[in-house]
């Protein structure tokens, strides 16, 4: 995915330079949707997403009901 | 603006602003590339996405430039700093909290760490395009880069040394994650050759 982002910003700044400029803000407007995407991924995946463990997002058993 | 004089020299100092605006994020570019090469710190997945934002204001940038810098050239560039900012907080805000395995990405520099340089970086790219709009305002009618040879190809030489640096990032990326997942491990391609 990185691979992608990385090829159509590429390939938006190579067109811009060539003059082309509605085919590189598509490709831009692409690159960036990909990135927004890649961003938000890497926050909810399960397996390779990032957490923060300091924000306490869900409600835990109180500390005496897990003593039993 | 009625005096042509006027007009010419705000039209003058509004491209060199521009042309300032990308020799700075293409050296900051460069800097993470010598972080990279010469001091052997792989990007991670959040690192790259703020170098793509930090291309994505060069972009703005450079159509400003070339195409006539317009109120949405500047919106444009904004929308990407903000977006470089929302990354480069969400990176520094994980980092914040000390976990075992998952210290801050990279070295200190200046004792600050990369997430927070990009932090600092976004912010300043934010208020510099609300300097701009302040001093500059719309710069749509003025004369356009064409009118000062000069400073064109100064322009046109940094432009084209971000489409390297862009290229030579592509690569780099190419090489260390191949078409799946970066981590911060190793090369991919160079692992799978040994």
């Amino acid at each position: 995915m990185m691979t992608a982002i990385f090829a159509t910003m590429f390939l938006a700044l190579l067109v811009l330079w060539l003059g082309r400029r509605a085919i590189a803000i598509g490709l831009l407007a692409i690159c960036l949707a990909l990135s927004v995407w890649l961003f938000l991924f890497e926050i909810y995946s399960p397996d390779y997403g990032f957490r923060m463990p300091w924000l306490q997002t869900e409600r835990t058993a109180p500390a005496a009901a897990q003593r039993g | 603006m009625d005096n042509p004089a006027a007009t010419r020299t705000l039209s003058l100092f509004g491209h060199l602003y521009l042309v300032l605006m990308l020799i700075v994020i293409a050296g900051i570019l460069t800097a993470a590339l010598i972080m990279q090469y010469i001091f052997g710190e792989l990007p991670c997945p959040l690192c790259l996405l703020q170098r793509v934002a930090m291309f994505g204001v060069c972009f703005a940038v450079i159509l400003g430039l070339r195409q006539g810098d317009t109120a949405r050239t500047t919106g444009l560039g904004l929308v990407i700093s903000i977006f470089l900012l929302v990354v480069a907080v969400r990176q520094t805000l994980l980092d914040i909290y000390p976990r075992p395995g998952h210290e801050y990405i990279g070295s200190a520099v200046l004792g600050l760490h990369m997430p927070v340089w990009s932090v600092l970086i976004a912010v300043a790219l934010i208020a510099g395009y609300a300097l701009k709009l302040t001093i500059f305002g719309d710069s749509e009618h003025r004369p356009d880069l064409a009118s000062y040879p000069a400073l064109q190809r100064i322009a046109a030489a940094v432009s084209l040394y971000v489409i390297v640096l862009c290229a030579i990032n592509l690569g780099s990326v190419v090489v260390q994650c191949g078409l799946d997942e970066c981590h911060t491990t190793g090369y991919r391609l160079l692992e799978k050759m040994r």
